[in-house]
């Protein structure tokens, strides 16, 4: 009877994060749960993902590094640079690790677009880097739209033919977190799912169950507007977005509950439409982001 | 007067009909049926707050009649309007349609927003994958019959929610 947690039960983030970060402490200190190396790596891409990570609370990065995971290598945010970086990276191949992966491959010219450092006097690109890190990675985290499906950096015309990460690594299992960028608690959430239980149930799509099951459509708090036909004209409107190009009724992602910048706002709670970032085919699918001479009911017809 | 009776009772039957899922969900151990209650529920506390948004809408305009009147207040408020009412260009099911006259229905300036899939026009215009009258970088106004295959091989329940206007010549 001793462990049980009667309702109610809070369930707040802050409450399920203390939860959380409390079995993971206990993990640790009995040895049931192990902290495992993490690489890092970022591709062709704006590293937004791993800014937007820097904004993660519950746990926040600092926690991650410190107690979740060794970080052995960050093009970021590690303090080596040149050819003691790329050291590092090649010294992770000896150990277990899980490889996060932000951005696209870019393919042309042998990759020679994307060129992440120099090993041995010879530029080492993110194809290589990916192929070889990817082949022996105990877990594969695509972390943003670039890396789960070619996201912006292989929106037409593409000139540098960049691809998602599972077309270079078409055998590998892959956890795929799109979004653009990831929201942190969808990175720190699945990594510390990883650590305490393993993979975490996944949809067809790679994606997991946990944070992308639910259409935003279904959890819109304007929900109402669009079931009785009443729509927004303008942005600022309050009202349902969806004349405008609202791509929440396509796009599956937690956002109206989870919330951006510390669980504080998100794109539809301040009057935009949803553009669809967390969804495969983003941005190309999802254009055009917002449209005015659509299908609302004008005045004299 | 009239309008304030009927949301209170609308919404004393979304209260009721969230109590009866709250009741089921605690007798049920079936996740599926757990989950489309409380959906039910979610859906019904969304439409609790809209109708108090419009309750508080309604006090405010009978205390300040003058000017700052919320829009929503213009509105038929009580009925719940399907969105496919809100669109006035009804056409007759067996209308046919040439795939030049299909293009005018692309959805834009007011425009219905249509699409064919193996011969049927189907009405898109309020359907919630067609925001902006676009799905997945494909526009109205065009025969889809390929893309259709491609992507919802087999799901033809996708078609069936559709309302159809016609037929492709």
């Amino acid at each position: 009877m001793e462990n049980y947690i009667l309702p109610p039960e809070p369930l707040t983030n802050e409450a399920i994060a203390a939860r959380l970060t409390a079995g993971a402490r206990n993990g640790i200190a009995n040895g049931s749960v192990k902290k495992k190396n993490l690489v890092y790596l970022e591709l062709n891409g704006c590293s937004g993902n791993i800014i937007s990570l820097l904004n993660g609370a519950n746990p926040d990065f600092e926690y991650m590094i410190g107690s979740m995971v060794n970080l052995v290598y960050s093009n970021s945010l590690m303090a080596a640079e040149g050819e003691k970086a790329i050291e590092r990276l090649m010294n992770a191949l000896d150990e277990d690790y899980i490889l996060a992966v932000e951005g696209a491959v870019s393919l042309r010219d042998n990759g020679l677009y994307n060129i992440i450092g120099t090993w041995k006097g010879k530029p080492l690109t993110g194809l290589e880097a990916a192929k070889m890190l990817g082949e022996k990675a105990s877990h594969i985290l695509a972390v943003g739209a670039c890396a789960t499906h070619g996201g912006v950096s292989a929106a037409r015309p593409n000139p540098s033919q960049s691809v998602g990460l599972q077309d270079v690594l078409p055998d590998k299992n892959m956890i795929k977190l799109p979004g653009c960028p990831v929201h942190p608690d969808w990175f720190l959430g699945t990594l510390a799912h990883i650590l305490l239980y393993g993979d975490p149930d996944t949809d067809n799509l790679g994606r997991p169950l946990m944070f992308y099951s639910t259409l935003i459509h279904d959890r819109c708090p304007r929900r109402p507007f669009f079931d009785r036909g009443i729509f927004a004209e303008k942005l600022g409107d309050k009202t349902c977005l969806f004349k405008l190009g609202c791509r929440g009724p396509v796009t599956r992602t937690d956002c109206p509950t989870r919330q951006w910048n510390g669980h504080v706002n998100w794109p539809i709670g301040d009057d935009t439409p949803c553009i669809g970032c967390a969804q495969f085919g983003f941005p190309d699918a999802m254009a055009p982001f917002i449209s005015y001479d659509t299908t609302r009911v004008v005045k004299d017809e | 007067m009239q309008n304030i009776r009927m949301l209170q009772q609308q919404v004393n039957s979304l209260i009721t009909q969230a109590r009866q899922d709250i009741y089921s969900i605690s007798a049920t151990s079936d996740p599926t049926a757990k989950q489309v209650k409380l959906q039910r529920i979610w859906d019904a506390l969304t439409s609790i707050q809209f109708l108090n948004d419009l309750l508080a809408a309604h006090a405010a305009s009978s205390i300040a009649p003058a000017n700052d009147r919320p829009p929503m207040n213009t509105m038929p408020a009580g009925q719940p309007i399907s969105p496919t009412a809100a669109n006035p260009a009804v056409a007759v099911p067996n209308q046919t349609f040439t795939i030049q006259d299909l293009a005018n229905y692309d959805g834009k300036n007011g425009r219905p927003a249509y699409v064919a899939v193996s011969g049927v026009v189907y009405d898109v215009t309020n359907n919630r994958a067609w925001a902006a009258a676009t799905h997945f970088g494909l526009v109205s106004g065009r025969d889809y019959t390929q893309e259709f295959a491609s992507c919802h091989a087999g799901q033809q329940s996708i078609l069936a929610t559709l309302p159809v206007v016609g037929r492709l010549i």
